[in-house]
């Protein structure tokens, strides 16, 4: 808001001097309060995680967010056990992971035919699953459970996993098909003449340009599944099964008003990996994650 | 040879059609039926599961829990959208044409709010809100008296720490869309002697509709079913102040087994994101058609 | 045609792939035969019974080399336990074949068919007759039938750090014989120690949970004329005198600041702050609470507090004016019941009675601070000494009262413990509130199975 209010007496300013477009000063402070307000605005995004940075290596932690008073790796030790740590991330990783690799390949498969073939039902298809991204996953995990029980899936790892990758697949599918639109037709019209099949060509002529495309793909289902409470909750019932998601829920539930410096550092071992990965993916596309140009459809 | 022109298309989407149906399209029919049902987690009707016709739905219009809960629902939503698109807006026209270095940090920040799990936005909003906790401590600064946030105004609070964590999807789409719009444009505005505002409003925003509208679909769409950020943060309470439809539908259908009466309210989750859907779907293929 | 074989099969072979794993996804269609699996509750100041079944597992499995117990810890308070376990028991693959329940959740679980008769088994087992008639009474179904053996039960009273009280200038042993009584020494517990020390918890409003409901407002409302439920006309009890004067109660402590801050009273974690930190550190001087209350401070607990002893006493609650017998309790108490689908009852039942022995019973009574159900555990030298408080207990044994224990009785626990909540919030007057209740209650067990009590 500041901004706009600053550029509006800059521009005005502008006027009365003889038609300048901006004038000097006016524009550096604009440009000035710009980077003030971008530099508050990144403040306030980044005060609320302070507190599990700070707290997860202070021998005193408490809910305020300081910095430390004497520095202890003591909260990691204390949750770094396969019960607690171990097993729920390497239960993430499986059930996200897998999902996430799930969603890319059968999104791909999907969206090349949809993308390349005249095909009839094409708009009714894509319109559904436009309209499948919409709807809320929250609101159909109680039927969820009932099927699981019906069909015994209840508890299954694996059933989880392609039950995460189907509840990002319509979007998966959406942004795959926008990435393949933009993928030049030509070579495969060429590769087809020269007597390749749809398969050869998706494999070696569309998916080494769809690279960046799945990988983002990929990563948005690990971001929406990695943090997702409510659909392990519902369909695990072991305890060795459980996702961290779960886990370090329930170790907040039981001691998160008590001991903040483990609840703390386990937050942090658990945010890292799908940080770190969102990092890598996004510095490897060249520092833009393309999602918000295939966003809009 | 007509299966094998079929084969072209069923073989490559088989996968993604059969977890959908499966997975997709199966539990929305089944939460058709069990919203019709007196299926319960416990109890007798756990063992004999009866039709009970449209009675869920009448329990539904009349019990005043529903009609908070779709006034609290409402609120959260027009609060984060309205949060969301200013922030996510804002960041977006300030980051254009500004210092690399700056991009990426101010960025980073605010795409790691979105990258952070679910669970832990939860607990740092928490830990943030608390009367122990760091805004008070800045509010402490200034003269004012701690307080429990999460206490004193819950729907606030998650409001906050939705936007906290939604912002950057607005931010992202809406620098994807401004990126598309033509700079000679703009100059030629300026050089008519508008001003940065001026040519805001009336060149930058209206190129920039279409984005907005699609973007505040999305946020819609997925603000409507926010569940874990309000369950770690407020479970709902204090008494019943910040439990939005997915937090009732929990209670009702888990805590308190009455798994019909649960998914009637999911049903209606359902049939009010399906017609934002629609309009979502609606106004993309108008835009296609263009 | 571009579908060429070769692409054709791969599509296939992917597409095959997927179904199958599909289908291999069913996690556990045929169960081991030879493992047991126990579902039990583990959470805050509550790990007697993981450390029990965890004994449990070791001599079992050391004696029955081919036999696996499979532990299930839920991590979970009581409400979102019971969720989990009901969960657990929808789907006869994953049910547990031991479950770790309280004994008012038996009949609904029993009308779900979730839970095993098991009269035959414990007719024929030895120890029966060590079992109390009250917990018989627990864990029989309404139609008669036996669908678990007890663990242990307990009562709820006064706990109060003498030295506060004494401070405050009142006299110990303290007695209250009156509601009025209690809180004339809360009142002068706050005039001496002012904001340093939460006078009296009394666990009030929806996150506190069954805790609230039993803990707190139940035991109020036990000490007035009226009740919950009318046992001669098998009605549920609505805006009774009662109900309204247990509100009133609440009312007054939250008013007058004489216990906790309401945003303290309503954290779901109240119960492990209050007896981890809150009376060790001398920050609370009295708490209608469980005699289970010990578990916090004995050895073996999260956070020991060895100088309880020295610190801490026991008194009844009294009732509003002293009437009937002067003071009130209530009771419950947690059984090991047996999952109908178990895929050997015979096999369950031995790791049951294992669970049950004489030697674990007496392990669980101290560690768990129950109070036995078994005679030889009760008159145990080992728990007289672990539990110095026993007789005092035992005494409230003879005028405690219990949960009505139908299926309803979870939804109206909950429409209690709204009723309280708004009272604590000031967002409605008792009487309010009892209206409030009455309206839900109907609505919860339909109009013509309440009364009011008149």
């Amino acid at each position: 808001m500041s901004r706009e209010r600053s550029t509006e007496t800059g521009g005005r300013g502008g006027r009365t001097g003889a038609r300048m477009v901006v004038s000097a000063p006016g524009r550096v402070a604009g440009a000035l309060l710009t980077y003030l307000v971008l530099g508050a605005l990144a403040v306030v995004f980044l005060v609320p995680l302070l507190w599990m940075v700070f707290a997860s290596v202070d021998t005193e932690p408490s809910l305020r967010a300081g910095l430390p008073t004497a520095l202890t790796l003591d909260h990691f030790t204390a949750i770094m056990t396969p019960e607690i740590v171990y097993r729920p991330i390497w239960n993430s990783v499986l059930t996200c992971g897998g999902a996430a690799v799930i969603t890319a390949f059968c999104s791909m498969l999907a969206a090349y035919p949809l993308s390349r073939y005249n095909l009839r039902f094409r708009k009714p298809f894509l319109y559904s699953v436009l309209f499948a991204t919409g709807l809320p996953i929250t609101a159909i995990m109680v039927p969820v459970y009932g099927m699981f029980v019906q069909a015994n899936l209840l508890n299954s790892l694996t059933a989880t996993t392609l039950f995460l990758a189907a509840s990002t697949l319509p979007f998966g599918i959406w942004l795959t098909k926008n990435f393949i639109d933009g993928i030049p037709i030509a070579l495969e019209e060429a590769a087809w003449v020269d007597g390749a099949s749809a398969w050869q060509s998706l494999r070696y002529l569309v998916a080494p340009l769809l690279a960046p495309g799945l990988a983002v793909v990929g990563i948005f289902t690990l971001v929406t599944t990695w943090g997702n409470f409510f659909v392990p909750f519902i369909l695990l019932t072991s305890p060795e099964k459980m996702p961290a998601a779960v886990r370090v829920f329930t170790f907040f539930g039981q001691y998160g008003s008590v001991r903040y410096g483990e609840l703390a550092a386990y937050s942090l071992l658990y945010t890292v990996p799908v940080v770190v990965l969102y990092m890598v993916v996004s510095r490897a596309m060249g520092g833009r994650f393309a999602l918000g140009g295939a966003m809009k459809g | 040879m007509r299966w094998a022109r079929s084969a072209r298309w069923v073989l490559p989407m088989g996968p993604a059609l059969f977890l959908l149906l499966a997975f997709f399209a199966g539990p929305i029919l089944w939460t058709v039926w069990a919203s019709l049902t007196n299926a319960a987690l416990t109890g007798a009707q756990a063992a004999q599961t009866e039709f009970v016709g449209i009675a869920n739905f009448e329990r539904l219009i009349a019990d005043t829990r529903f009609r908070e809960a779709t006034v609290l629902t409402v609120l959260f939503l027009v609060g984060c959208v309205f949060g969301q698109t200013v922030l996510g807006l804002t960041l977006a026209l300030l980051m254009r044409n500004r210092h690399g270095a700056v991009r990426a940090t101010v960025g980073a920040i605010v795409v790691g709010a979105w990258v952070v799990p679910e669970v832990v936005a939860g607990f740092v909003w928490y830990a943030f809100l608390e009367r122990e906790g760091s805004f008070n401590a800045i509010l402490g600064f200034f003269g004012a008296e701690p307080q429990n946030w999460l206490f004193t105004a819950p729907l606030l609070a998650v409001v906050l720490a939705n936007i906290w964590k939604g912002t950057a999807f607005s931010m992202m789409t809406y620098s994807a869309g401004l990126s598309e719009v033509p700079d000679d444009l703009k100059e030629a505005a300026r050089v008519d002697g508008a001003s940065s505002f001026q040519v805001l409003v009336h060149v930058v925003l209206p190129l920039l509709r279409r984005t907005l509208a699609t973007t505040l679909l999305l946020i819609t769409l997925q603000t409507v079913q926010v569940f874990t950020l309000i369950f770690v943060m407020t479970s709902g309470g204090p008494g019943a102040r910040s439990t939005t439809l997915p937090l009732l539908m929990y209670q009702e259908a888990l805590r308190m087994g009455d798994l019909g009466y649960g998914t009637a309210i999911a049903l209606a989750l359902l049939v009010v994101a399906g017609l934002f859907s629609v309009v979502y779907v609606w106004m993309l293929s108008r835009e296609e058609q263009r | 045609m571009r579908g060429t074989p070769r692409n054709t099969t791969r599509a296939v072979a992917a597409a095959a792939l997927l179904s199958l794993v599909a289908a291999g996804c069913s996690s556990g269609a045929d169960r081991d035969e030879n493992t047991v699996r126990v579902a039990y509750q583990k959470f805050g100041t509550f790990i007697a019974m993981d450390s029990l079944m965890r004994k449990v597992k070791e001599e079992f499995e050391a004696d029955n080399p081919d036999v696996t117990v499979e532990l299930h810890a839920i991590e979970a308070q009581a409400e979102d336990y019971q969720t989990q376990v009901n969960l657990m028991n929808g789907s006869p693959s994953e049910a547990p074949d031991l479950i770790y329940q309280d004994t008012f959740t038996i009949n609904q679980d029993a009308d779900a068919g979730y839970l095993m008769p098991l009269d035959d088994h414990f007719d024929t087992w030895e120890d029966a007759e060590l079992f109390s008639e009250q917990e018989a009474e627990a864990v029989t179904s309404l139609d008669g039938t036996r669908y678990g053996v007890m663990l242990g039960t307990d009562v709820r009273g006064l706990w109060y750090r003498t030295d506060l009280l004494e401070q405050a200038g009142v006299d110990t042993p303290w007695e209250p014989a009156t509601w009025d009584e209690v809180l004339d020494a809360a009142r002068v517990v706050q005039e001496e120690h002012g904001d340093a020390v939460v006078p009296l918890n009394v666990y009030s409003g929806t996150p506190a949970g069954e805790a609230a409901s039993l803990q707190g407002f139940q035991m109020l409302l036990s000490g007035t004329d009226d009740g919950l439920f009318e046992e001669s006309s098998e009605q549920w009890v609505s805006s009774s005198a009662g109900f309204t004067e247990s509100l009133e109660f609440v009312r007054t402590i939250f008013d007058e600041g004489l216990t906790h801050d309401p945003q303290d009273a309503l954290d779901a974690n109240i119960a492990t702050v209050n007896n981890e930190e809150r009376f060790p550190g001398g920050e609370m001087a009295i708490s209608l609470e469980g005699s289970w209350a010990t578990q916090s401070w004995i050895e073996g607990a999260n956070q020991p507090w060895p100088e309880w002893e020295e610190h801490m006493e026991f008194t009844r609650m009294p009732t509003r004016s002293g009437q009937g017998e002067g003071a009130t309790s209530m009771s419950g108490g947690w059984a090991l019941s047996m999952g109908a689908h178990a895929t050997d009852p015979d096999l369950a039942w031995q790791v049951m009675t294992h669970t049950l022995n004489q030697e674990n019973a007496v392990k669980f009574a101290v560690e768990g601070g129950q109070i036995p159900v078994r005679s030889d555990v009760a008159e145990d030298p080992g728990f007289l000494e672990a539990a110095p408080k026993a007789e005092q207990f035992a005494e409230l044994v003879d005028i405690t009262g219990f949960r009505p224990a139908y299926s309803e009785y979870p939804r109206v626990s909950l429409a209690i413990q709204e009723a309280m909540e708004v009272v604590m919030l000031g967002e409605a007057t008792p009487e309010e509130a009892a209206e409030l209740y009455s309206q839900e209650l109907e609505s919860i067990v339909g109009p013509d199975n309440v009364t009011d009590g008149s």
